[in-house]
């Protein structure tokens, strides 16, 4: 057993931001291409109009509502992480917390950006604000899609006051240990920030209020999303499981995605003193128990159908698991409930490429588990006349491929800028002595 | 200042200066210390009383933004009413937690008095690394009977002239 001191908090931490190699850049580069690329899709889009996209009758929610639900998955997990554990004391989250926050904050960026996509004539936004024009127009707060832009709109600002007041302390750190234009720009972003009594005092009463208020907005965003669907009649639908089935399928997509941006990081910055294989190994049982929530809402949406004995219900599971995108839906149940049940096992637990590997396809699964909802069921509703397929147009890949680019770059151009791990919630933890430090 | 690098000697320290001659003014850290903050003996921070503030300001201000703008432009949807109060639930719970958001935000600020630099007079970069800095003044003929009381508790010694700058920084400068 290893215990950590203060200096080497630090040094491990700040030596992450010393100046990166050539590769690193290359990777940048290769990024930054993928979001050029999403960005000449939609301003092609936006020239050329909607109709770009594959979305058409009867599947006019397509690729960019998959792309927005799954981002906003994965923005659930950060506030997880962060929030619910740091209410339970659980310090197995503070090597962890800061990079999910991170990752919260820029997938809500993101998943906000498709409902502009999926507008068209995105420069008409601003009917969806609720703000006086000359028309005399308001928007009508009875429809779940303004529920969206006001949940949306509340959890990213929460979620990004949440990871800038976690960041105070630590950029307090950098402006101490920094010189020149850096100093100057951290002396500036700390605020002041010097670690009195006084400001503690008053700083850990705020992040408790924070973390507590964040928890039950991360269940009512997701909820919120899951009543875009629910809300409507469309078979497949029209569901009161809808809510917690959406909430914990985005802790499990969100979870998987915090093991795939921290195992590269905890190999590529040292980091596995703070990253430790119990760090892990707790973040894949947290998986095994979501993925049998979300194997649990698969079975019961097909219960649910037997039991109605409605016959356009059972019509719309029948086809999902065996009409045109049932590979879809076989991906989605092998992806998102059997594979993860492997992390029962300590040793697959606790190997790595595995870690890495599970967690890569359930997050494959839970994009398809998206396909799946939203395309399966509008493609075959209740008229057998209005049945129709769907497939993404080249445009549509190009702005998903720019998305996840997207989502990376602001990633990677973090780590090597701002602290990756929060140094003060480590020193906490060793000053605490609450977390066991084998590496 | 005294700079340690023990939160036990922290605790012992200011014990100490409390019932010493000298004026205690602060403890720099670079975590949040429990055993300091006990041996502080402070009083339950009223940042809460923001939040509460903002959070009941959010309710009222989303069921006003819901209503207001039905009324506005009263079409009826779905059979709804024009009020519909259940789907305006969504609207007020989100404002409540925004404003609440807002009001902690508010009261962090303004009781941690944050953003101000005057924090960083008397202030030992150290602080923010292993060391705990306690900070104390004392009468000009008292400045080496000070230096080897902190000395006899094992911390290191950081001089600065002007006193009083030592109080923290408040709005009204």
């Amino acid at each position: 057993m290893t215990q950590l001191t203060y200096d080497q908090i630090d040094q491990t931490i700040l030596d992450s931001l010393n100046p990166p190699k050539k590769s690193y850049w290359g990777i940048v580069a290769i990024l930054l291409l993928g979001v050029l690329i999403g960005a000449a899709s939609w301003v092609y889009q936006i020239f050329v109009g909607i109709g770009v996209g594959g979305q058409n009758n009867p599947v006019a929610w397509g690729t960019y509502l998959i792309n927005f639900v799954f981002w906003v998955g994965i923005a659930h997990s950060g506030t997880l992480i962060s929030a619910i554990l740091h209410l339970f004391r659980a310090g197995w989250r503070n090597p962890i917390a800061r990079a999910s926050e991170t990752m919260t904050v820029f997938a809500v960026c993101i998943a906000g950006l498709f409902p502009f996509i999926h507008l068209g004539r995105v420069w008409m936004v601003h009917y969806m604000l609720p703000i006086p024009t000359q028309r005399l127009l308001w928007p009508n707060f009875v429809s779940p899609l303004m529920f969206d832009v006001i949940a949306i709109s509340t959890y990213l600002i929460v979620s990004s006051l949440f990871w800038y007041t976690g960041l105070l302390p630590d950029l307090a750190v950098m402006r101490d240990r920094s010189t020149g234009t850096r100093h100057k720009i951290f002396k500036f972003l700390s605020l002041g920030w010097t670690g009195a009594h006084e400001q503690w005092r008053h700083y850990s009463r705020g992040y408790l209020f924070f973390a507590a208020l964040a928890t039950p907005l991360v269940i009512s965003v997701h909820s919120v999303v899951s009543w875009d669907f629910a809300l409507g009649i469309t078979p497949g639908w029209h569901t009161t499981i809808f809510a917690p089935y959406f909430v914990a399928g985005a802790i499990h997509s969100g979870l998987a995605m915090v093991m795939i941006l921290m195992i590269p990081l905890r190999k590529i910055f040292n980091y596995q003193k703070f990253i430790t294989q119990d760090v892990l190994e707790n973040v894949a049982k947290t998986i095994v128990f979501t993925g049998l929530i979300v194997g649990f809402a698969y079975v019961t949406e097909y219960f649910i159908a037997w039991y109605s004995q409605n016959i356009v219900e059972i019509e719309s599971f029948r086809w999902r698991a065996t009409g045109e995108y049932r590979w879809g839906f076989f991906i989605m149940v092998l992806f998102n409930t059997l594979f993860p049940m492997l992390f029962i096992f300590k040793k697959i637990r606790r190997t790595i490429p595995l870690l890495f590997g599970i967690c890569l396809l359930v997050n494959v699964g839970m994009w398809f588990e998206r396909f799946v909802i939203i395309v399966g069921g509008v493609a075959h509703g209740f008229s057998p006349h209005a049945w129709g397929l769907y497939a993404p147009t080249l445009v549509e890949y190009g702005i998903m491929l720019g998305s996840f680019c997207l989502f990376f770059f602001l990633f990677i151009l973090f780590v090597k800028h701002l602290p990756s791990i929060s140094m003060t919630e480590m020193k906490e933890t060793i000053g605490k002595g609450a977390l066991d430090h084998r590496a | 200042m005294g700079l340690f690098t023990n939160e036990d000697q922290v605790v012992c320290t200011v014990g100490a200066l409390k019932k010493s001659v000298y004026q205690f003014h602060r403890v720099n850290s670079s975590f949040f210390s429990h055993k300091i903050m006990a041996a502080l003996k402070l009083k339950k921070s009223v940042v809460g009383w923001f939040t509460l503030a903002g959070g009941v300001i959010g309710f009222f201000s989303g069921f006003f933004l819901a209503i207001y703008t039905s009324v506005q432009w009263n079409l009826i949807v779905g059979g709804k009413p024009i009020v519909a109060f259940v789907p305006f639930i969504i609207v007020g719970f989100e404002a409540t937690i925004l404003f609440a958001v807002f009001g902690n935000a508010i009261g962090l600020l303004t009781q941690a008095r944050i953003p101000s630099y005057k924090w960083l007079k008397n202030y030992d970069p150290r602080c923010s690394g292993k060391h705990f800095g306690v900070l104390a003044s004392c009468k000009p003929g008292q400045v080496d009977e000070l230096k080897n009381f902190f000395q006899r508790q094992g911390g290191e010694i950081r001089e600065f002239d002007d006193h009083r700058q030592a109080k923290p920084p408040s709005w009204q400068g």
